[in-house]
């Protein structure tokens, strides 16, 4: 007990000297902590983003539940809400999937008509186009508006890191993962970043609801 | 893919530029814990460049893949600084070529190691790699901690230096560049609340292991690494290439 003390306040000297030593202007964002309750699936905190660059710079072919293939850029000309999940996750997944259900009901009808749902998977090897497949049948998403995209470790990795999404694949074949909705403007820039389950919807349907008629 | 030629050759002739050395699979005590629940982890073998990259190197690729070029390269993908101690697109001065490249994103790390059929090494990868190496080279751990904090306080005269193409061992590890790992971001900091026991940051407690000099050290590579963004091209970062060893022996 007195060792781990002692760890803890040496450890915390390190912590004060390193924050004096570094610009702490990029930790500036997003800080919900609100996802952490799940006592075996660890979400991990977004990372920082640009926002002034096109998330369709990823030049990465992916194969869709489907069974088709896309480029991201493809979806150029119409606002996109993406997030990152993993098909076999049962604590946050489908809320995530969920949220961005909700945030999509928020949409008028016209709206709705003009935007995609992007879900992509963490999993490369599970998350094959007929799992996705079943995914979107089981929860019920099966609508033209909804993408569910499987990719190479590669380019999920450079995805991930465009979107600010911090993930790990664990020792037991899950991850752990940021939870995260963003929100692309018509040609990818990232506008609005939810993070955090189950938030609030009205303020981000708004924000589509402009891109849209932009 | 021209490493890969480069690796099935080895095993004929240990002649060709820079080949990666075998990095034999064990158990490896992370210096810093990332896991609460995982104080030793076994890693499986592996290959590693025995060297950081070289400018030359780098140059090749950018020849092949001149979406790569300073002048081509996504926005998205660096942060304005993109091999900027270069001349042009496709040359440095004379005399460079055999140093580190430095002034590359990870992103663009990454993409030049699988061109070669590889892929940056995980944190894991590479800091388990970095013992062995002191281990093959003899280096006392307060040597070792001493020569890291001699680099960290003056990077730029140790990343001029040159590296040895021909080198058939395990090179440099500690005293020419920041080497890229692919899943840096993972790490303290990096976007988190900084708040060290607590376990309320997103990745559960993490702390050192032990506090010896050479852990201090370590754990300062740690650290320094998830300063970067994955557009950070810095003079100081470069990285080497992992390679999966069940595509070799095929």
């Amino acid at each position: 007990m007195n060792k781990l003390l002692k760890l803890t306040a040496l450890a915390s000297l390190i912590f004060v000297a390193q924050s004096f030593a570094q610009d702490h202007s990029h930790h500036d964002m997003h800080k919900n902590q609100t996802a952490n309750d799940h006592s075996n699936h660890t979400a991990m905190n977004a990372a920082e983003v640009s926002h002034s660059e096109s998330v369709y710079q990823v030049d990465a072919t992916w194969n869709t539940h489907k069974n088709s293939k896309l480029k991201l850029s493809e979806l150029e000309g119409q606002p996109v809400i993406v997030s990152m999940i993993y098909g076999s996750c049962t604590t946050a997944c489908p809320v995530l999937v969920h949220d961005v259900k909700r945030l999509y009901s928020k949409l008028d009808e016209d709206t709705k008509q003009q935007v995609k749902l992007v879900i992509v998977s963490f999993d490369t090897d599970r998350d094959t186009p007929e799992a996705l497949a079943d995914y979107v049948k089981q929860y019920q998403l099966n609508n033209d508006n909804w993408l569910f995209l499987n990719g190479s470790e590669q380019d999920i990795r450079t995805l991930a890191t465009v979107l600010g999404v911090r993930y790990r694949q664990r020792p037991d074949g899950d991850f752990d993962h940021s939870n995260l909705i963003t929100i692309l403007d018509k040609q990818g820039l990232i506008v609005e970043r939810i993070e955090g389950l189950s938030q609030p919807m009205e303020k981000p349907a708004k924000v589509v609801a402009k891109l849209v008629n932009d | 893919m021209v490493k890969w030629l480069g690796v099935a050759g080895v095993l004929l002739s240990p002649l060709v530029l820079a080949d990666p050395v075998l990095i034999n699979g064990g158990t490896f005590k992370p210096p810093v814990l990332l896991d609460k629940e995982r104080l030793s982890i076994e890693m499986e073998s592996f290959m590693l460049d025995s060297t950081p990259v070289t400018n030359q190197e780098f140059l090749e690729f950018v020849i092949e893949q001149p979406q790569w070029q300073r002048d081509n390269i996504a926005a998205l993908f660096h942060d304005g600084n993109y091999l900027k101690h270069w001349d042009n697109n496709t040359g440095f001065a004379k005399g460079k070529e055999n140093e580190p490249v430095t002034y590359v994103s990870w992103f663009a790390a990454r993409e030049y190691c699988s061109a070669q059929g590889g892929r940056l090494p995980s944190l894991n990868e590479w800091e388990y790699a970095s013992v062995k190496y002191r281990q093959q080279q003899n280096i006392s751990d307060d040597d070792y901690a001493r020569n890291l904090f001699a680099w960290y306080s003056q990077p730029h005269s140790a990343k001029q230096q040159a590296v040895d193409p021909n080198a058939d061992q395990l090179m440099h590890m500690h005293d020419r560049v920041n080497e890229w790992v692919d899943d840096y971001q993972l790490l303290l900091t990096n976007g988190d609340d900084v708040d060290l026991l607590s376990g309320s940051c997103g990745d559960g407690a993490r702390f050192m292991s032990s506090f010896s000099n050479a852990n201090y050290a370590t754990f300062f590579r740690y650290q320094s690494r998830s300063d970067y963004a994955p557009q950070s091209a810095t003079s100081t970062m470069g990285f080497r290439c992992a390679y999966d060893l069940e595509n070799d022996h095929e």
